[in-house]
């Protein structure tokens, strides 16, 4: 875990890259390269794809950082999504609507602990109890949706749920989490 | 179809976030959100909330040469547009002995042939950077639309002005109509990349003396567009 007093702040950085200050991108990749290149292959789950992604992804905030408003949300957030965003595309272009499931997925990601990993930050407890109460394959579908980029499709085959359930329940989830966060 | 009723665009927005949607309504949303200011606020409200969740993602190195290969996409990206290529080599091949000055003419001739201007757009901010106008080149002049309508102080006009780069003083390209839609003819402005766009409060019927005179609204610079 980096040392968040020594991390150099995401916003700054962002600032300085579209101030278009010598090796601030190169900065920039060097301190949330493997957090958004982690955010991409947890999505794609093939390291060449996630590279695409996270080049794409850099390109754009080297294009769109001056857009970027400090006042509307962190940085990390605001280049968490422009990576998320980047390989969403790109497993959509790969014919993600088409998969049925991934055997390279694994366990590991919806397991309880990881839970625990976002109360670490202190300020994301709230999301941790609000997903905790949750339903358990709510929270599920919603975790797999939005770490893993399953489409509703996947995440049916998943659970062995019919589709017209695993929409209904993700769209009941999300109205709670936004009850439960307001 | 983006929904109007604001429970629907705010279920449209969450399933954005949380990436649910099929690639056709992606695709929907975005070409939606810079010209759609209610969605743009449901989709940063569903960012915050979610963004947290990324931290679920085990951070992982990025393969070690792949900033090798951003710093040359950045370069190339950084240099003018590519002239458009001209199959002349084939008809030289053809025509190897003989023909030459008729090749050399039609090569010539497709020389002349104007290229396709290039893309540029750029977003127009207000002094406290929220974005306020959509610039994009349309047939060689400029379209403008407006992404947030409001009222223009009464008794006063918005001007629009471009200020090529290394020009002094900014040409004027007409005043703003109330309807937030702007088209610039060819002939009034040729963009250009680093040409800077603004919008200032003038009296009406625009500034006098052909120069800004009231206090820059919206601001932005003329960026070349990524085709993809």
């Amino acid at each position: 875990m980096p040392d968040s007093h020594a991390a150099p702040d995401p916003a700054e950085l962002i600032r300085a890259v579209a101030a278009g200050e010598t090796g601030a991108l190169r900065r920039l990749y060097d301190a949330q390269g493997s957090r958004l290149f982690g955010i991409a292959l947890a999505i794609l789950r093939d390291r060449d794809a996630a590279a695409d992604a996270l080049h794409d992804a850099v390109l754009k905030v080297a294009a769109r950082a001056a857009q970027f408003d400090p006042a509307r949300g962190e940085g990390a957030a605001w280049l968490g999504a422009i990576a998320r965003n980047v390989a969403l595309d790109l497993a959509r272009a790969r014919g993600r609507e088409t998969l049925s499931d991934d055997p390279a997925l694994g366990d590991a990601a919806v397991a309880p602990e990881a839970l625990d990993r976002l109360a670490a930050a202190q300020q994301h407890g709230r999301l941790r109890d609000c997903l905790a109460s949750l339903e358990a394959r709510n929270r599920e579908s919603i975790l797999l949706a939005f770490v893993h980029g399953l489409s509703h499709a996947q995440i049916a085959a998943r659970l062995e749920l019919p589709l017209g359930t695993v929409k209904a329940w993700i769209r009941r989830g999300l109205l709670r989490l936004k009850g439960c966060l307001a | 179809m983006i929904p109007s009723d604001p429970e629907a665009l705010d279920a449209l927005a969450a399933e954005h976030v949380l990436g649910t949607l099929d690639a056709r309504e992606a695709a929907e949303v975005a070409r939606a959100l810079p010209v759609n200011p209610a969605l743009r606020e449901a989709v940063a409200h569903w960012e915050a909330r979610l963004a947290p969740l990324s931290d679920l993602a085990r951070p992982e190195p990025p393969p070690a040469a792949l900033w090798d290969r951003i710093e040359v996409s950045l370069a190339d990206r950084a240099m003018p547009a590519p002239v458009r290529p001209i199959r002349v080599a084939p008809l030289w091949k053809a025509w190897a002995v003989g023909s030459t000055a008729l090749a050399a003419g039609l090569a010539a001739f497709m020389l002349l042939r104007p290229a396709e201007p290039p893309r540029m757009m750029t977003v127009l901010l207000t002094s406290r950077d929220q974005p306020a106008w959509v610039v994009e080149t349309e047939g060689g002049g400029l379209r403008l639309a407006s992404l947030n309508p409001r009222p223009v102080e009464s008794g006063r006009v918005q001007q629009l002005w471009a200020l090529p780069p290394g020009a002094t003083a900014p040409i004027s390209l007409g005043l703003v109509p109330e309807s937030g839609q702007v088209s610039v003819a060819p002939g009034l402005v040729r963009p250009e990349p680093g040409m800077l766009i603004e919008i200032t409060l003038e009296p009406p019927g625009g500034s006098p003396i052909g120069r800004p005179t009231g206090p820059i609204l919206f601001i932005g610079n003329l960026t070349p567009a990524r085709s993809s």
